[in-house]
């Protein structure tokens, strides 16, 4: 870490390495910026992070909360009636 | 009283009901077994509410009674995925397949993720090994942080950190099967849409 801090640039190595991460909002002020201007100038990454991104808000929308069938909520009301 | 409680702990658990059930049906994947776990865990959640410290992470703390209440009682009667490779799980490897065989244009790899259904999509998370299951959904559909989830399943964050990034690519190979599977990819590896 301190030698990328020194050399003051990613490379397409630290995109891979970092990408999970960046999509979690898991970097600092300076791992971001790094990041970022790497995007700036390399297409082919840039395109692989924006379809990460897209990926994991595919999965966050097509997995979208269920409906808890009545059954539960039966269940849970009966549940909370008996509680003491 | 105990009807002060009840209307409190009612309250609490209003909001997070239906993301509770949504965890528990992926992981039991049954919907008899995700009610009763949920039952369970709101049980426990209530003998324990002494235990709660107001104004903190409420959600964070019942998703952890939920989590625990899985491992040591259901676990055990869901069946687990037949045995998973490691091997291969590169970085960006839904993309990289997409762009090996395709000469589609950005958009369409795009347009590929729209088209999936949701249900291959359930299909491919719940195809996971728990271990990697919970923790995507947990950050991924939950929207959890990596603390809260170290504090949920009770692991380090180095352990979240790597089971959420390897079962990432596991279900990105998942979908990648799904995909050839289903004909999505057809024989021009064209994205359908
Ligand atoms: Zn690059």
């Amino acid at each position: 870490m301190t030698l990328k801090q020194k050399s003051e640039k990613y490379d397409c190595a630290d995109i891979e390495r970092l990408v999970q991460k960046y999509i979690d909002s898991g970097l600092n002020d300076h791992e971001k910026q790094l990041f970022e201007e790497h995007l700036e100038y390399c297409l082919p990454c840039d395109k692989k992070v924006s379809f990460e991104l897209k990926l994991k808000s595919i999965i966050r929308h097509k997995m979208s909360h269920e409906v808890p069938p009545e059954n539960l909520k039966n269940k849970i009301s009966n549940l909370l009636e008996h509680l003491e | 009283m105990a009807e002060n409680k009840q209307r409190e702990f009612s309250e609490l658990i209003e909001p997070h009901i239906s993301s509770l059930y949504s965890t528990a049906l992926r992981m039991t994947r049954n919907q008899n077994d995700a009610e009763d776990l949920v039952q369970d865990t709101l049980y426990k959640a209530y003998k324990a509410l002494a235990q709660y410290q107001r104004n903190t992470n409420f959600r964070a703390w019942i998703f952890r009674i939920l989590v625990n209440t899985f491992i040591t009682a259901y676990r055990k009667a869901v069946k687990q995925p037949q045995k998973v490779s490691y091997d291969d799980l590169e970085e960006f490897f839904l993309y990289k397949r997409l762009d090996e065989t395709v000469s589609i244009q950005e958009t369409s790899k795009e347009e590929f993720l729209e088209s999936m259904f949701d249900d291959d999509v359930k299909e491919a998370l719940e195809a996971l090994p728990y271990q990697f299951r919970l923790v995507v959904l947990l950050c991924d559909v939950e929207g959890f942080s990596y603390n809260e989830i170290a504090n949920i399943i009770d692991a380090p964050l180095g352990t979240v950190m790597s089971r959420l990034y390897r079962g990432r690519k596991l279900l990105q190979r998942q979908l990648w099967d799904y995909a050839k599977k289903r004909g999505y990819i057809n024989d021009d590896f064209k994205a359908k849409v």
